[in-house]
């Protein structure tokens, strides 16, 4: 049984002062309600699914009240931590004692610029909002891989953003067009056009790019001050303006138009698959290209069955021989374009040895609509209830291929003393960004944080993941950066002591480090 | 008198008395760049060799106080020159002994290279496997890749200009502490070689883990950190090319249809310029670049469609159509000739450097030029007041070379007046300047984005913007705690 | 069950907040995208179905006291089950909706419940009403229809008002009309009148379980007694009780149960029904939470391992009833029915529910009026409903809006097709 936390007192002066600020009902400290920030089991690595219950929780409503939030923070000495939609532990306190600010007033879409293709948002739109409003314009968003449900402003300002689409929609962070930042000092910094014209095109400069200092691969997590509006890039959309949509995930019913195909492209061997998806790269076709592994998709649709195959060699064996394939999905523009592309396609696919599967089409309607509203993700759950991901740095795909080769040897040492479940050592979940430019590779590791055991195996898996990363040339920390703290003693040393850097960066920007550091990098 | 002693002795030892020059003539090419710049003497040229030494001049300035200029590749020839000393004792840091190709990776589309390879140099390596480098529309022969990347001078083909960082990706650079530091990939873990042995590239320009320097090092012009090298973005050479033009009386039904093919990516290079830019790029001849202006339509899409090693017929084919059939919607008509220049002719010219003279030059000798980012459909209100302005001044307007340069994929543009004179025309040289000054000031209250805030721009765009100015301020004082680079320039 | 026996459920949470938003393969619109009432007007994570997850399992673990707050967090709560259909669009292994009104029972037990509750509870004791209205008037809403009195006489369909049908007067029409409709199409139906008592499904919500099941168990005697082989109401609060809370009670009815909606589009499909003169109205339906996805039926506790939860044991949402009431709009010549963004297992509740109408009235109209506001943007110039609290808060907060939206019963669209505007 865990036991109470006790919280350090916040002076009534304090608290009249957050109430003045925000109004009462968007203030509290009461335990019964801050506790309900206290749990989030995801990507946590220690067992247990609490995490430190914040002192208080601020819902502020505008940038304004986000600012009146972190002067106040700053006058009493209190941390804080802002979250969006919150998903996972990164997103909760980090440390005992945090005010937490839960942006989930500030829901806005702020401007269109239909011309110029680029939409500003607050933090609490997600992605499915954005997209369908999007869609009604003739344009589609990157989605990153926790799927719409997120916030696309948190996870490019602060987070890391691979997605389903990164072929054709590239990463988040580099679809930045400008940010409002809350500074850890509580003023308001503006990056790029914004700060200067009013108007949200351009995120770098007048000179250097601060987006340099707001965050890298990764965000800061909220270990660097609050961001309250961003300006993310439109791209183009090849399908209808609203879609008829019937059911929900697995009983989805939606046409799926005749300009699109999917296809699994399953190839021999890891080498085949590489090259042929570097092929598809140079051609420039592609809408969506995703390697959801085998383990994953039977999780959405059959986890019971997935558990029963461990007991059948030779089904296994059929599924293994699956290992290298990715899902793709040609969304064309024209005629002419369809022909290019699938053209292009079945002689890459062909050229490499490998064979291409048109989705059935009584799996076109659940295929179609989950990967272009990327719905799917939250399914992994289904498999044990919890799972991590590992590697995750992004670099050419060559590296990304043997990340998930590593990535598969560790996580059979897992499977063997069942502390994950046996997704067949699949695990590994990767795609391109930007028609090739880069690649990128998580390791999926499923587990139960209900089973004691389970729980505590998960901390040996992500550090034998990082220390892998370390000795092969891994292609950065990935989400190793996502345990904060000692990780940056680890990691730094063998990537150009970056972490002297980014302690610097904090230091300078919140020396007093208010702004909750657990998973960005302490000032000290 | 004793401190510049000590100041030169302190870079001799730190590069070698054969990388050190202080010869007046030598050092007089480095106080001036091109129109309307002028700057400090430098006391000194230092030309290191390598990484290493390169630290080592950085801790020598740190040691002795000196303000460290960071060049590329020689003496400084454009506008911008932002490698002029603005401040004193200076010492120019040039790089372009620092020349070498240090890989090319055909599988990955890569090469890394130091700041002194050219433009020139890296085309030609490309070629031989297969691709081709990311060029600024014609740079001079002399221009660094990597200075011109870390300018984030635009490049002719909108649809792989993904982020404001393309083509750059990984650098290798010293702070000033003297420290090195890699960005993105390149950080490690793992030497580069043993990185390629895992199979990485230095291909994710992002990073590491939670920062992002190359970033604050693009756009900085030479204050935050020197370059020691970069991998920068290749692409595949085109099986097949063809070079179009569309042309219009107006430039607003090019701009939509640059909107429109940005948006569905199609086309490789793709630019608009106004008759008398295309004429100074297709002539070098003065009056015959007046009589081919004079023959154009005002305005000229540019663009090409090409085809890679995938089914290039094809590719091209269904580029064509397309384009044509969004070119029509318009009622505009695009043709591979026009009298006087020659699409595949330009296609072949914009891989290269420019011949001698620069393009901008070829009419009058000398030219100014003014530039910023700003949104394809504000591109008619800076053009009106461009022409006011010109009128005002006395300035011939049907001189004003105009170039329109989408980028990050067609969200917004780079909007480049080019403003020639005669350097030998006192005369013309104080319209150009005035102009100049004018113009900047009345495109800022117009909307301009200075992004590349050089010369006097600097002081009008931080104005603007006293929170980014603090901001740079900070990362200043943690990159270069000494502040031994470049002082004067930006808002430092 | 109690709230122990939720532990790996609430534990299961990975605060996604999935439940906070319809499905996001169904979100349509920035606008109506929302799925829960409590966050939306509340804000605070607890008031999701998530943080009513870690409400539970701060309870158990002991992190809390039970107190006003706790009281505050989970009876603000429409009881919709909206956050427990979206988050079972994922999930086989939790059902937040039993950990609330676990909770709830829990509140119960130690005393931590709004007064209004206390209030309803005691009305429903003296009177056999959540009104307190007198228990002699029940059944006088059918006075003069003919109806069988199902105390004396053994019918075929017994008819359960409901106390809301029994006793608004502004509803009177509709369930005298309903009755109508089914006594001319030659059914022969019985009502228990004064005898009839509140089905107990509102106390079951807030967390009185042994009132609940008081009128449960007096529900099926009279049901038995009066030899009905199929329960009828009009009422979807009543049907979502028969359906669901009384198989999680134990409490077994041993008839059919079937709502107003069902039975007319069966008495439709056997041509005992004309839908004869056109209604000209462009209609939206708004789907009752308890006629949708709150009246799938409970198949009891799941032994072991949720996890391996067989889908077709999982209360998702998707076996409520959605069709036939949409059938018979559809069958009425003059009617466009549109729909609105938020429909079927993902609609949006009117406000009335979960003892959030007797205690909160901010939220209930809150609800009510967000439900009007996307009636409006669909279209259409009436919305047509299937329970009575849901025509009751809906119509209030339409008039109090000023909104051009007619609000009506499926039944009196039937009626006024069958006998003529």
């Amino acid at each position: 049984m865990t036991k109470p936390i006790s919280s350090k007192n916040l002076p009534d002066e304090a608290v009249s002062r957050f109430k003045e600020a925000l109004g009462a009902g968007n203030f509290s400290t009461d335990p019964v309600f801050c506790d309900s920030y206290a749990m989030q089991p995801f990507h946590k690595t220690d067992p247990g699914c609490w995490i430190p219950r914040p002192m208080a929780v601020a819902l502020p409503g505008s940038t304004e009240d986000v600012q009146a939030v972190v002067k106040i923070c700053i006058q009493y000495g209190l941390r804080y931590k802002a979250h969006s939609t919150g998903w996972g532990a990164h997103g909760g306190p980090g440390y005992d004692n945090v005010v937490q600010i839960d942006l989930r007033r500030m829901n806005n879409i702020v401007e269109w610029d239909e011309k110029n293709r680029y939409v500003v948002v607050e933090p609490y739109v997600n992605c499915a909002e954005l997209q369908a409003e999007a869609m009604k314009r003739g344009y589609n968003i990157h989605i990153h891989g926790a799927g719409s449900v997120c916030s696309p402003l948190a996870n490019a300002t602060s987070h890391c953003g691979m997605g389903w689409t990164g072929i054709s929609t590239s990463t988040s962070s580099r679809n930045i067009l400008g940010v409002e930042w809350v500074l850890p000092s509580g003023e308001v910094l503006k990056l790029g056009t914004c700060g200067s014209s009013g108007r949200w095109f351009s995120a770098d400069g007048p000179g250097p790019g601060l987006r340099g200092i707001m965050r890298g691969w990764a965000g800061a997590d909220g270990g660097l001050g609050v961001f309250t509006k961003m300006s993310m890039k439109l791209f183009h959309w090849a399908g209808p303006k609203e879609t008829r949509v019937g059911g929900r995930l697995l009983d989805l019913e939606v046409e799926k138009p005749d300009n699109f195909r999917i296809a699994v492209c399953a190839f021999p061997e890891a080498k085949a698959y590489a090259d042929a998806l570097l092929k598809i790269g140079e051609a420039e076709i592609g809408f969506l290209q995703c390697k959801n592994p085998v383990s994953l998709l039977f999780s959405g649709g059959m986890p019971r069955l997935l558990r029963k195959i461990h007991a059948m060699p030779n089904t296994k064996k059929l599924l293994d021989a699956f290992r290298y394939q990715f899902q793709f999905m040609i969304a064309a523009t024209s005629e002419l374009d369809y022909q290019y592309q699938n053209q292009c396609l079945n002689k890459i696919v062909d050229d490499h040895g490998g064979i291409l599967l048109d989705t059935p089409a009584a799996l076109n309607s659940i295929t179609y609509w989950s990967f272009v509203r990327v719905s799917v993700p939250p399914v992994i759950f289904r498999m044990g209830g919890n799972f991590f991901s590992a590697f995750g740095g992004d670099e050419a795909l060559d590296n990304c291929m043997e990340q998930a080769r590593i990535g598969e040897e560790i996580k059979r040492q897992f499977i063997a003393r069942n502390a994950c479940f046996d997704d067949l050592a699949d695990g590994a979940w990767s795609l391109i960004y930007e028609n090739g430019l880069f690649g990128h590779n998580e390791e999926l590791y499923a587990f139960d944080h209900r089973d004691p055991e389970m729980g505590r195996q998960l901390d040996d898996f992500a550090k034998a993941c990082t220390q892998a990363t370390v000795e092969h040339n891994l292609g950065g920390g990935g989400f190793a950066f996502f345990k904060g703290g000692e990780v940056h003693d680890l990691l730094g040393p063998s990537m150009s002591n970056y972490h002297i850097w980014q302690r610097r960066i904090k230091k300078a920007l919140d020396p007093d480090d208010l702004s909750d550091s657990k998973y960005y990098i302490s000032s000290d | 008198m004793k401190n510049e002693t000590k100041i030169k002795a302190a870079f001799i030892a730190a590069v070698g008395s054969d990388h050190f020059h202080e010869n007046p003539d030598k050092l007089s090419g480095y106080a001036h760049g091109g129109a309307f710049v002028a700057g400090q003497t430098p006391l000194c040229v230092v030309e290191p060799g390598n990484s290493d030494q390169v630290a080592e001049v950085v801790r020598a300035a740190v040691e002795t106080g000196a303000n460290l200029i960071p060049c590329s590749s020689g003496p400084p020839k454009s506008q911008r020159a932002c490698s002029v000393p603005a401040e004193i004792p200076s010492v120019v840091v040039d790089l372009g002994k620092m020349d070498r190709i240090t890989r090319i990776n055909r599988r990955n589309k890569v090469a890394i290279i130091e700041p002194g390879v050219c433009f020139g140099a890296l085309q030609a390596e490309s070629k031989k496997l297969g691709m081709k480098a990311l060029l600024p529309l014609l740079p001079r022969a002399s221009k660094s890749v990597v200075a011109s990347y870390l300018e984030r001078e635009p490049i002719t083909i909108p649809k792989f200009h993904w982020d404001m960082t393309d083509p750059m990706l990984c650098v290798e650079t010293v702070f000033g502490t003297g420290d090195t530091f890699r960005t993105g990939g390149a950080a490690g873990p793992g030497s580069l070689e043993e990185q390629w042995k895992s199979g990485a590239s230095q291909k994710n320009p992002m990073g590491p883990a939670q920062t992002d320097l190359v970033r604050v090092i693009q756009g900085a012009q030479g204050t935050m950190g020197i370059v020691t090298w970069s991998s920068v973005k290749l692409e595949v050479l085109p099986r097949i090319r063809k070079g179009y033009f569309i042309t219009s009386t107006q430039i607003w039904p090019l701009i939509d249809l640059a909107y429109a093919m940005t948006q569905l990516r199609l086309g490789d290079e793709l630019f608009l310029l106004n008759a008398q830019a295309l004429a100074g790029i297709v002539e070098k001849d003065t009056a015959k670049i007046e009589g081919l202006a004079e023959n154009l339509a005002p305005w000229i899409l540019f663009y090409c469609v090409a085809g890679y090693e995938v089914l290039p017929e094809l590719r091209v084919r269904q580029q064509e159509q397309d384009i044509a059939a969004l070119a029509n919607n318009l009622g505009l008509k695009a043709v591979r000739n026009l009298d006087g220049a020659d699409g595949d002719d330009i296609a072949r010219l914009i891989d290269l450097p420019c011949q001698e003279p620069h393009w901008k030059d070829r009419l009058k000798g000398a030219h100014a030029e003014i530039f910023f980012l700003t949104t394809m459909d504000c591109v008619s209100v800076f053009l009106e007041a461009m022409g006011e302005l010109a009128d005002a001044h006395g300035y011939p307007a049907k001189e004003l070379g105009v170039y329109v340069q989408p980028v990050q994929q067609g969200r917004n543009c780079h909007l480049e007046f080019v403003l020639p004179f005669d350097p030998e025309d006192a005369d013309e040289v104080g319209r150009a300047e005035d102009l100049f000054e004018k113009a900047g000031k009345i495109m800022l209250e117009k909307g301009a984005f200075f992004s590349r805030p050089y010369g006097p721009w600097a002081e009008q765009a931080y104005a603007l913007c006293p929170d980014t100015v603090a901001a740079i301020k900070t990362v200043k004082d943690i990159l270069d705690p000494h502040n031994v680079f470049n002082q004067g320039r930006l808002c430092l | 069950m109690a709230l122990e026996e939720y532990r790996r459920d609430m534990e299961g949470c990975s605060r996604c907040s999935s439940c906070k938003w319809v499905p996001v393969s169904q979100i349509k619109s920035h606008r109506f995208s929302q799925a829960c009432p409590s966050i939306s007007r509340y804000n605070f994570h607890g008031f999701a179905g998530s943080g009513k997850l870690m409400l539970g399992l701060s309870l158990l673990d002991k992190r809390i006291e039970m107190n006003d707050s706790v009281a505050d967090l989970v009876y603000k709560c429409t009881l919709c089950g909206a956050c427990d259909a979206n988050c079972k669009v994922y999930r086989d292994d939790i059902d937040i909706v039993e950990v609330i009104e676990e909770i709830r029972a829990a509140c119960v037990e130690n005393g931590q419940f709004f007064a209004e509750h206390q209030m309803m509870i005691d009305d429903l004791k003296r009177e056999n009403n959540v009104f307190g209205e007198r228990k002699e008037a029940r059944g006088d809403w059918a006075r003069g229809l003919g109806l069988k009195d199902a105390n004396s006489q053994k019918v075929e369909v017994l008819f359960h008002a409901g106390c809301r049908f029994s006793y608004d007067e502004d509803l009177l029409d509709v369930i005298r009309g309903a009755a109508t409709l089914i006594l001319d199409a030659g059914v022969e139906l019985g009502i228990a009148g004064k005898a009839e008592s509140c089905c107990g499904g509102r106390a079951f919500g807030m967390g009185f379980r042994g009132q609940a099941k008081n009128f449960a168990e007096d529900m099926a005697g009279r049901v038995k007694s009066s030899g009905a082989q199929v329960l009828l109401t009009p009422c979807a609060d009543c049907y979502g009780a028969f359906q669901y809370a009384y198989q999680r009670m134990g409490v077994d009815l041993g008839v059919r149960v079937m709502h107003i909606s069902e039975f007319l589009g069966g008495l439709a499909a056997e041509g005992r029904l004309l839908f004869k003169n056109r209604v000209d109205r462009k209609i939206t339906y708004h789907d009752p939470c308890h006629l949708g996805r709150r009246s799938e039926p409970y198949s009891g506790p799941w032994k072991g391992n949720k996890l391996l939860r067989h889908s077709s044991c999982k209360r998702d949402g998707r076996k409520g009833v959605y069709d036939a009431p949409r059938e018979i709009l559809r069958s009425i010549p003059g009617i466009q029915l549109v729909e609105m963004e938020r429909i079927r297992e993902w609609s949006w509740c009117c406000g009335a529910g979960g003892g959030v109408w007797e205690a909160d009235e901010e939220l209930s109209e809150f609800s009510a009026r967000e439900r009007i506001e996307e009636a409006l943007a669909s279209g259409a110039d009436a919305l047509a409903t299937s329970c009575p609290w849901c025509e009751r808060n809906l119509r209030d907060a339409a008039e109090s809006m000023g909104a051009r939206m007619e609000i009506f019963d499926v039944t009196e669209l039937v009626t006024r097709s069958v006998e003529g505007e």
